[in-house]
């Protein structure tokens, strides 16, 4: 398997007055295709940062960061903003779903971004939301989902572009635990369909249902292992 | 790179105003009123323009006034001439006639005075007109009834009167057919030989019109005439005649030039002008009120727009973290603004002209819908969309997508 994300030293500094905070320091990781990982650790460890640069919203201070062969380390915004359509799927803890748009629509999005003609998005949208199993709410606007199905959603949006890798930020959050697990069942289809899929969270209970974690700590790796070796 | 095409824009902004359409309504209302205000107003303004024009234009047509007194420049009012001692002569007036039917097509004296009139036993007070034969055609202004002196009433003296219709109101009773009838003026019996269509002006309606030779044995007891009226051959030689009749009379009058004359000429061309130019400023005047409000309008779209920007701040960084560039938000917004801003924009239009319309209908003003201002509007409304979505729509687009995304 080739590698889909290579970082190598990446470093994220922000200057806080005449103090450098290091929110990710001399990270490097390898993720490849076809992986299932969980980014793990406390608020403030600096994952959120780290997932930030994975998923092309940020760019490190220092180091280098490879996304299927691309250096984003020194890219634009707009370029930035390119590499995420085609790269990136989002997964939001709050599903960040647009509430005046159908299911549908917001399926749309990524490939409207793309410049995929109105008919060709149509049906790929359509085959997204037949993929998480929502056919029959096409035309249902986020209010009238639960929260499972909305966050179904959004699975099917970050899927519609065919991303490299679906980037999913505490997926389960603000779920009750048994929609949560319904989630994370999908990911695991996904994944043995073969999407690569990078969770970040604070649980370590869902962190161990990927098959590697990485933890995080005070802004650099503590631990990287394959899950059946992750316990506290 | 791609750019996502106009018609995602135009579909985004037209739901985005669908789901807010009260703000959207109001919104769009500012630059409704503004173009409709600019659209009624220039109307009105070109309507009082055209009033004016034809005003002067009922005058006569290729009108030369020659008029006793000090030179004071072309003149808007006609000069209440009663009180300014008559300098033309007879010589002027032959002079101008002896310039022949290349240049002059007819020449009338004119001098007036307040008389009282009376018929039996009724008594009215009329402004008595002392003219010439031509009055009526240099003047545009007709008898209705009966006709106007000739010459040889004129040449001969004779005690005739052609009578305004006020006055023939004013003195007769209704149905009464005066020609024929004598009048006092001043106790001097003079027979109506006809009567003037109405001109709608009391200078003209309530007069009386009898041969200058009679004005001056009878009413003035001078020889000379305060005003002569000049109906030049035609609109391009006005300016020429204009000066050949200076030269003329400052010869006749043995006088060295124009800025010691005892007399100055009226030029209707330079009227006519000089009457555009004060409705073109009264027009521009209206237009750059109606301007403001639109501008206020703009202002109120920028408002809303900066509102809508903050409020769907989370909703730019979805966007954007599915692949929106700042561009494509920018696009978004703009494009928001202009539609919110034209159809503003239209409606205006519609009720610039129905305003208009109205004004004219009911409100008995002259209002004139011009095709330029509808379209200036217009394209103002696009503009001021264009050009006060724009800086919302940059801030949009200059978010950044992580804080965007965390924004509560």
């Amino acid at each position: 398997m080739s590698a889909i994300i290579e970082m190598k030293g990446v470093s994220r500094y922000y200057q806080m007055g005449p103090t450098t905070v290091k929110a990710i320091d001399e990270v490097s990781v390898d993720i490849s295709e076809g992986d299932f990982l969980s980014i793990i650790g406390p608020s403030g460890s600096g994952k959120s940062t780290l997932m930030n640069i994975i998923g092309c919203l940020d760019i490190p201070t220092a180091g280098t960061y490879r996304l299927a062969g691309t250096d984003i380390s020194d890219m634009n915004r707009n370029q930035l903003a390119h590499e995420r359509n085609r790269s990136i799927g989002f997964v939001f803890q709050t599903f960040n779903l647009l509430g005046r748009e159908t299911a549908l629509e917001n399926v749309e999005l990524p490939l409207i971004y793309a410049g995929v003609p109105p008919k060709e998005r149509r049906e790929r949208a359509r085959e997204m939301l037949a993929r998480v199993k929502l056919e029959d709410r096409e035309d249902h606007i986020p209010n009238q989902l639960s929260g499972g199905q909305r966050q179904r959603v959004a699975i099917a949006r970050a899927l519609a572009g065919e991303p490299r890798i679906i980037l999913a930020d505490e997926p389960t959050g603000a779920l009750d635990s048994k929609t949560g697990v319904e989630i994370m069942e999908l990911f695991h289809e996904l994944n043995q369909e073969g999407v690569t899929l990078i969770v970040v969270t604070h649980d370590n209970d869902l962190a161990r249902q990927a098959k590697r974690v990485v933890q995080i700590k005070d802004g650099r790796i503590l631990r990287d292992v394959p899950a059946e070796e992750f316990n506290l | 790179m791609k750019t996502i095409a106009f018609r995602e824009s135009l579909k985004m902004g037209l739901r985005s105003i669908a789901s807010n359409k009260i703000r959207s309504a109001l919104t769009a209302l500012g630059v409704m009123i503004g173009v409709a205000a600019v659209i009624a107003l220039v109307a009105l303004g070109n309507g009082a323009q055209r009033s004016v024009e034809e005003s002067l234009e009922s005058l006569g047509s290729n009108l030369l006034i020659v008029y006793s007194g000090e030179p004071r420049g072309a003149s808007l009012v006609r000069r209440n001439t009663t009180n300014i001692a008559p300098t033309l002569t007879a010589a002027d007036l032959g002079m101008i006639r002896s310039l022949g039917p290349d240049l002059v097509t007819a020449a009338a004296p004119e001098s007036t005075a307040t008389a009282q009139l009376k018929f039996e036993n009724t008594n009215t007070v009329a402004t008595v007109v002392g003219t010439g034969s031509d009055y009526p055609q240099i003047r545009n202004f007709y008898p209705i009834h009966g006709q106007f002196f000739t010459q040889i009433d004129e040449d001969t003296r004779k005690t005739v009167a052609v009578i305004g219709v006020q006055v023939y109101r004013d003195l007769f009773p209704e149905g009464m057919d005066p020609v024929g009838q004598k009048i006092r003026i001043n106790g001097i019996n003079h027979s109506i030989v006809g009567i003037m269509e109405e001109k709608g002006s009391s200078a003209s309606d309530g007069s009386v019109f009898i041969p200058s030779t009679t004005y001056q044995r009878y009413i003035s007891g001078e020889k000379d005439f305060a005003v002569i009226n000049v109906q030049a051959a035609g609109t391009e030689i006005m300016r020429d005649l204009q000066r050949i009749i200076e030269n003329e009379i400052l010869r006749l009058h043995r006088l060295p030039n124009m800025d010691t004359a005892d007399f100055y000429i009226a030029n209707q061309l330079d009227l006519l002008s000089t009457m555009q130019g004060v409705t073109e400023t009264f027009t521009v005047l209206l237009a750059s009120i109606a301007a403001i409000s639109l501008i206020v309008g703009g202002i109120g779209i920028m408002n809303i727009m900066l509102v809508s920007v903050t409020e769907r701040t989370r909703e730019i960084g979805v966007r954007m973290a599915l692949g929106a560039t700042g561009g494509d938000i920018l696009r978004q917004f703009i494009t928001e603004a202009v539609i919110i801003s034209l159809i503003g924009g239209l409606v205006g239009i519609g009720l610039g002209i129905a305003s208009s319309w109205m004004a004219s209908r009911f409100g008995g003003m002259a209002a004139m819908v011009s095709m330029d201002s509808v379209v200036t509007a217009f394209a103002f409304a696009f503009a001021i969309g264009l050009f006060f979505g724009a800086y919302p729509a940059y801030r949009a687009s200059k978010l950044d997508p992580i804080e965007a995304l965390r924004y509560e």
